[in-house]
């Protein structure tokens, strides 16, 4: 009795696991579906589809070094940015327009989206990481 | 029609496309003939025609003016005067944006760049993107654009001037929306089309240049466009 009741305890621990996780999973996808329509609607005409950016004009975030500094991806997405700046060793100098009709949520699906489809990430970044980030930033 | 009726008439319908079993392969033929995407099927012209009735040898012959786009003197890329006569003897593509517009040009200038890889050393082919914020798309900023995007040559002219006579000349005579809207990203709506200009100045085709399709049917218009003059 004593065995089937420490089996069924196992068992049930076991259920929450999988199921935690994949609820977390359930999160992760539908960030990325939402991620997807914001990219597409607010960046996608200028960095493309694929994330590769165009020629020497706009660059790419498909494989871009400059996804090594989160935070900054994250506030020139609603704040723009400004100035020259360096992408795989590459000039670039023309203004990205702030967006600053994108919650701090769509930012979230947003950069989630775009680590997990470019970043080598496998994991969310949800909007309660974002939130603090954009407030520090705030000009 | 009850039953007893429509039986006989499907009878007598069946034994028409049994006894004419040409006529449908004859039907089908003339379609394939006549369809629209015939690659012998010269392109229309588009705009407003006006009959004109001149006297020709004494007698009085009418005929057709077609609209066409007017000469006009606008600044290039590289600081030099652009008219009507620099794309003499040329089919070319015309299109308008602004360099810093956020919204449909990066597109425009994707696909349109995808036309100039196409058609690039052609020397019967130039394009003319008209810029519709001349007062920030200098000179110096349309020669960095054109750069940036990769573009070199003659062959692909980015033009500014004169705001007003750039927005009459693409509303009037190229038959595209260009206005200004404080309201619109970029403060202008445009519309995201590419015109086709044979050498004759007529506009053959307006085309999304905003879609891969759209663009790709430019292309192929351009070929049949090309050959109406190597025959």
């Amino acid at each position: 009795m004593m065995r089937l009741t420490g089996l069924l305890v196992a068992l049930t621990g076991f259920i929450s696991v999988i199921s935690c996780q994949s609820a977390e999973e359930i999160k992760r996808q539908k960030y990325i579906t939402e991620g997807i329509l914001v990219y597409k609607t607010n960046c996608a005409n200028c960095h493309q589809t694929k994330g590769e950016g165009v020629a020497a004009l706009y660059p790419p975030i498909a494989g871009s070094d400059y996804l090594a500094n989160k935070n900054s991806v994250i506030c020139l997405i609603r704040y723009g940015q400004q100035g020259p700046i360096v992408v795989n060793g590459k000039p670039y100098n023309r203004p990205m327009p702030a967006q600053p009709q994108l919650s701090d949520l769509e930012i979230a699906e947003l950069v989630t989206y775009i680590y997990n489809e470019w970043g080598n990430e496998t994991k969310l970044t949800g909007v309660k990481e974002v939130t603090p980030i954009l407030q520090q930033c705030k000009k | 029609m009850s039953k007893r009726k429509l039986i006989p008439v499907l009878n007598r319908l069946a034994s028409f496309w049994a006894k004419n079993k040409t006529t449908p392969l004859l039907v089908s033929v003339l379609l394939i003939l006549f369809g629209c995407n015939s690659p012998n099927e010269k392109l229309p012209i588009l705009g407003n025609r006006e009959a004109v009735t001149k006297i020709v040898d004494g007698k009085s012959v009418t005929d057709s003016v077609y609209q066409s786009i007017p000469d006009f003197k606008f600044v290039s890329q590289y600081g030099d005067t652009v008219t009507a006569k620099t794309l003499n003897n040329k089919i070319y593509v015309a299109d308008f944006f602004f360099t810093s517009c956020p919204t449909i040009c990066p597109k425009m200038k994707v696909q349109l760049k995808r036309v100039y890889e196409k058609f690039k050393g052609n020397p019967n082919v130039m394009l003319l993107s008209h810029t519709i914020d001349p007062a920030h798309d200098s000179v110096p900023v349309l020669k960095e654009f054109a750069q940036n995007l990769g573009v070199t040559g003659r062959q692909w002219l980015f033009v500014t001037g004169d705001r007003e006579k750039i927005y009459d000349i693409g509303q009037i005579s190229y038959m595209v929306t260009a206005q200004a809207d404080s309201t619109a990203p970029g403060g202008v709506v445009h519309s995201g089309a590419f015109i086709l200009v044979d050498k004759a100045k007529h506009i053959r085709g307006i085309y999304d240049g905003t879609t891969e399709e759209g663009v790709d049917k430019l292309m192929n218009d351009m070929d049949r466009l090309l050959a109406e003059y190597t025959l």
